[in-house]
């Protein structure tokens, strides 16, 4: 296209403006990268820390409630809700558990548990006669996967125990679960507790005083985990409300944390914002007086032939050429701070996690934004050209 | 009907504030090949009625403008106004129809001698590097061909500017004071490549000048613009002579 063709190469020739003009926008863009990028980078880290422990999106029932499965069942359906599974009597959840063999028992707490549990690594499934063990409990009893353990319950007063055998699946790293746990499938628990309210197991040689089939399957409460951090609150809020139900769940923290991304994120979108106008009428007036430093020029151009709203597109060419090139330097110099910040701040963040952090997609978006906001501004002067007099030429010469 | 310019009835009014003025130009025929001065007074009009004959300001109501090409087609130039002064079509056909020579050149400064000379080749699509060559060996310029118009004398200068107006041969050159700004010994050689550069491609040259002597020299004919006094006591110009 002619007219690209000859915006270029007066851009070329004019590169003085040129290097002014992406002055201006590198002088305004590379603080605003940097804050950006930093923001995301410590909010980021904050967030992933959290993110990290599980426990954080959790929500439990709190106490000894009575709930059925009637009760349950729609929760299942919540799109909010990660995981889900009952809990039984929190009396009847400890077991002594050592590996089949060992001499040693220990005292570990029974976590009801299953795939899509966001303790476990995605995509562990947890068979009927399988259990996870935490790191402490794991190194205590000496085991590994694949290593048989057993869970023998706690009732002193029973003439006979209840005793599972079970393989361990996996062992949790040190961070995920703290002290002696076992998660276990929920039917594990529910077995448990069966025993503890005296039921008779036929197929674990208990004699109890009620038949198993006379037992009607009724949750001591429910242990949930949210999709999301932002998620927790409303979930945790519609899950008190619609089952009349207190719970717990570390909602202060997160929400904490949450409020202080919305916060930061509102400054920069002021200071941003602010920038956006000081940058626009900065390129307005920029683009506008090169317009009519030029008018011969241009003039000159529709003289021989060329339509007036090609000649529109003079300005536009130059000033999205120009916005590209700030925006080339812009980022080389915001990825220099960044190594600059990473150098000095080695270390300052959890899990040695960059300082800051522009996405690739954040990257395009602020691209967009930047060009747009350029476009707009080449728009008087693109008003500006096309309404040049061509005979000016030969009125004023050059 | 012989191809070239008729304009007709012709009549442009200006005003500023107090002050009006008034061109009229009751028959005027122009043919391509051919060469033709307007002369007058400084104030007479003569850029105006380049202007208007160039398709570079609207001609007033009443004004029959046509162009006749050497196949028979025929365009209302008038009626290319009617969408207005920056619609394509009258770009087009102003590219198509004329080359203009301006008082001090009018390049680009941003390309050089050869791609100033070729750029209304590219604009019309008449793509003709032979003929960009051959104007630039007659009007010596090739040794300059890549060099900058800031960095060549105001003659060549000059001379870029008619190898450009005659690059895509079009049927006429309108060429305003071409020589104003050069010696007197410049002035003549320019005038004479404009001329003989102009013949040699077939285009017709309608320039301005107040320098008398050199058109009665060069043996061009004149077109006078005479200043008189309107009905409405307005400044007028008519132009005297009708065709060349």
């Amino acid at each position: 296209m002619l007219i690209a063709e000859l915006a270029l190469r007066d851009l070329i020739r004019d590169r003085f403006f040129l290097f002014c003009n992406v002055a201006v926008m590198v002088g305004i863009l590379v603080p605003l990268l940097v804050l950006f990028g930093v923001k995301n980078g410590v909010y980021s880290a904050l967030i992933g820390d959290m993110l990290a422990d599980p426990a954080n999106l959790q929500i439990d029932t709190a106490g000894n409630a009575t709930l059925g499965e009637a009760e349950i069942a729609p929760l299942r359906d919540w799109p909010e809700i990660a995981f889900l599974t009952p809990r039984v009597r929190s009396q009847f959840d400890y077991m002594n558990v050592r590996a089949k063999g060992g001499r040693r028992f220990r005292t570990a707490l029974v976590l009801p548990s299953g795939e899509g549990d966001p303790t476990l690594p995605p995509g562990t499934a947890l068979a009927v006669d399988t259990v996870v063990l935490s790191a402490q409990l794991a190194k205590q009893l000496e085991v590994q996967a694949g290593d048989t353990i057993q869970m023998i319950s706690q009732a002193e007063d029973r003439p006979r125990q209840l005793l599972l055998e079970k393989t361990v699946g996996l062992v949790l790293a040190e961070t995920a679960v703290a002290g002696r746990a076992v998660m276990a499938p929920f039917e594990t628990l529910d077995l448990i507790e069966a025993f503890y309210d005296s039921y008779s197991l036929p197929e674990y040689n208990i004699v109890g005083t009620k038949p198993l089939e006379s037992r009607v399957a009724v949750y001591s409460g429910l242990r949930v985990y949210a999709r999301s951090l932002e998620g927790l609150a409303p979930l945790q809020t519609r899950m008190e409300n619609e089952l009349g139900l207190s719970t717990t769940a570390r909602t202060r923290d997160v929400e904490s944390l949450l409020g202080l991304g919305r916060k930061l994120n509102l400054a920069l979108a002021g200071t941003a914002t602010l920038a956006a106008i000081g940058l626009g009428a900065a390129l307005v007036l920029g683009f506008w007086s090169d317009v009519a430093r030029k008018r011969v020029v241009l003039a000159g151009i529709a003289l021989i032939g060329v339509p007036s709203r090609q000649l529109a597109l003079f300005p536009i060419i130059q000033a999205l050429t120009t916005a590209i090139l700030g925006l080339l330097l812009s980022f080389l110099f915001y990825a220099l701070a960044g190594q600059g910040a990473a150098a000095l701040f080695a270390d300052g963040l959890p899990g040695n996690a960059p300082l800051a952090v522009i996405s690739l997609p954040q990257s395009l978006g602020i691209s967009a934004l930047v060009l747009l906001l350029v476009l707009l501004a080449s728009g008087a002067a693109a008003w500006s050209a096309q309404r040049l007099d061509p005979a000016s030429v030969l009125r004023e010469g050059q | 009907m012989q191809a070239g310019l008729k304009l007709k009835t012709g009549r442009i009014d200006l005003s500023d504030g107090d002050r009006a003025f008034s061109l009229q130009v009751e028959d005027l025929k122009l043919t391509p090949g051919k060469t033709v001065a307007l002369t007058g007074a400084s104030g007479s009009g003569k850029t105006l009625l380049l202007e208007v004959l160039g398709l570079l300001r609207r001609p007033g109501a009443g004004t029959l403008y046509e162009w006749f090409a050497e196949d028979g087609a025929s365009v209302n130039l008038v009626s290319l106004w009617v969408n207005g002064p920056r619609n394509p079509d009258l770009a087009l056909q102003r590219g198509r129809i004329f080359g203009f020579v301006p008082q001090t050149g009018g390049l680009m400064p941003f390309l050089n001698v050869e791609e100033n000379i070729a750029l209304p080749q590219q604009v019309t699509g008449k793509l003709d590097a032979n003929w960009c060559r051959d104007l630039m060996d007659r009007l010596g310029l090739a040794d300059v061909s890549r060099q900058l118009p800031a960095q060549l004398s105001i003659g060549q200068r000059q001379r870029t500017a008619i190898a450009r107006a005659l690059a895509h041969r079009p049927p006429f050159v309108i060429a305003d004071e071409p020589t104003a700004a050069l010696d007197p010994e410049s002035a003549d050689r320019v005038l004479t490549l404009l001329l003989e550069m102009a013949e040699e491609g077939g285009s017709g040259v309608i320039l301005s000048s107040h320098d008398l002597d050199r058109m009665a020299r060069f043996g061009i004919d004149r077109l006078s613009l005479v200043s008189r006094t309107g009905e409405q006591g307005e400044a007028l110009s008519v132009l005297e002579g009708t065709s060349c």
